[in-house]
């Protein structure tokens, strides 16, 4: 029996076509993954900050830029939209749905604190400061 | 072999040029008390730490502070009771960086229960 496979060659091609497709894959995918946290704001740094482990699903991000506009997904939004978005999220996941506000450093306080009244008008508590941990 | 290997190391190359590290974020927890409650009679209970930010600095209970004097106050808050509640109100000129920097500072020092008001004027 033995003998019969002594001279057997395992064919590594198969293989290596495998592992390219699933590096492909990966970085497709990986690339995406990218594209949702793109932002124009430029966020101050907080060296001491936690580092979120588990990201909450339901989680809203709003970006506040410079000029202090109000930004989703880089999209302008008036606050009158951010309102009704707001609202819905609390309808449909309830009112600890996160909010992760990533103010530009040199905005004045005031446009954040729109975005924050906007934010308990529409019944959600739960709001995060984003900032930059390490700068890469 | 020799024209995989060869391949395998356009792609390494090219890989390692294309990608850039991504930035590592945080995420800073605060409190925000809702607008009709602010409307609350000013009462000031000796167990709240009053923390201002202003366009020119910081205050620690009224008394103008530096972000270093900041971090010395909230070291010593921190060591006598880790779950003080801090109250910062922030003023609507001051930049967002700012207030990023001193809830920095309560994460340096483990303070967890912020509370973030936003000042009138």
């Amino acid at each position: 029996m033995r003998k019969q496979y002594a001279d057997a060659k395992l064919d590594m091609t198969p293989m290596i076509d495998v592992v390219f497709q699933l590096i492909i894959f990966f970085v497709v995918t990986a690339a995406m993954q990218d594209k949702l946290m793109e932002t124009n704001v430029r966020m101050a740094m907080a060296p001491n900050g936690p580092v979120e482990e588990v990201k909450d699903p339901r989680t809203v991000m709003v970006d506040v830029v410079e000029n202090g506009a109000i930004q989703i997904m880089k999209t302008n939004i008036s606050e009158a939209k951010l309102f009704t978005l707001l609202n819905n999220a609390r309808k449909t996941s309830g009112q600890s749905t996160p909010v992760v506000i990533r103010g530009d450093w040199a905005t004045k306080h005031e446009a954040i604190r729109r975005v924050m009244d906007i934010c308990g008008k529409a019944g959600l508590w739960k709001i995060r400061f984003s900032a930059l941990k390490e700068k890469a | 072999m020799t024209p995989m290997i060869d391949v395998v190391f356009q792609l390494l190359i090219y890989f390692i040029v294309t990608t850039k590290p991504i930035d590592v974020i945080t995420n800073l927890d605060v409190f925000r008390p809702a607008p009709d409650q602010t409307a609350k009679p000013e009462e000031k209970p000796p167990n709240l730490v009053r923390v201002g930010i202003y366009q020119d600095g910081y205050t620690v209970n009224d008394v103008p502070a530096t972000l270093e004097l900041l971090d010395v106050a909230l070291a010593k808050v921190a060591s006598i009771d880790a779950g003080q509640t801090i109250m910062i109100t922030v003023s609507a000129v001051s930049e967002h960086g700012q207030l990023v920097q001193a809830l920095n500072l309560c994460a340096k020092n483990g303070l967890k229960s912020l509370s973030v008001v936003s000042a009138s004027n």
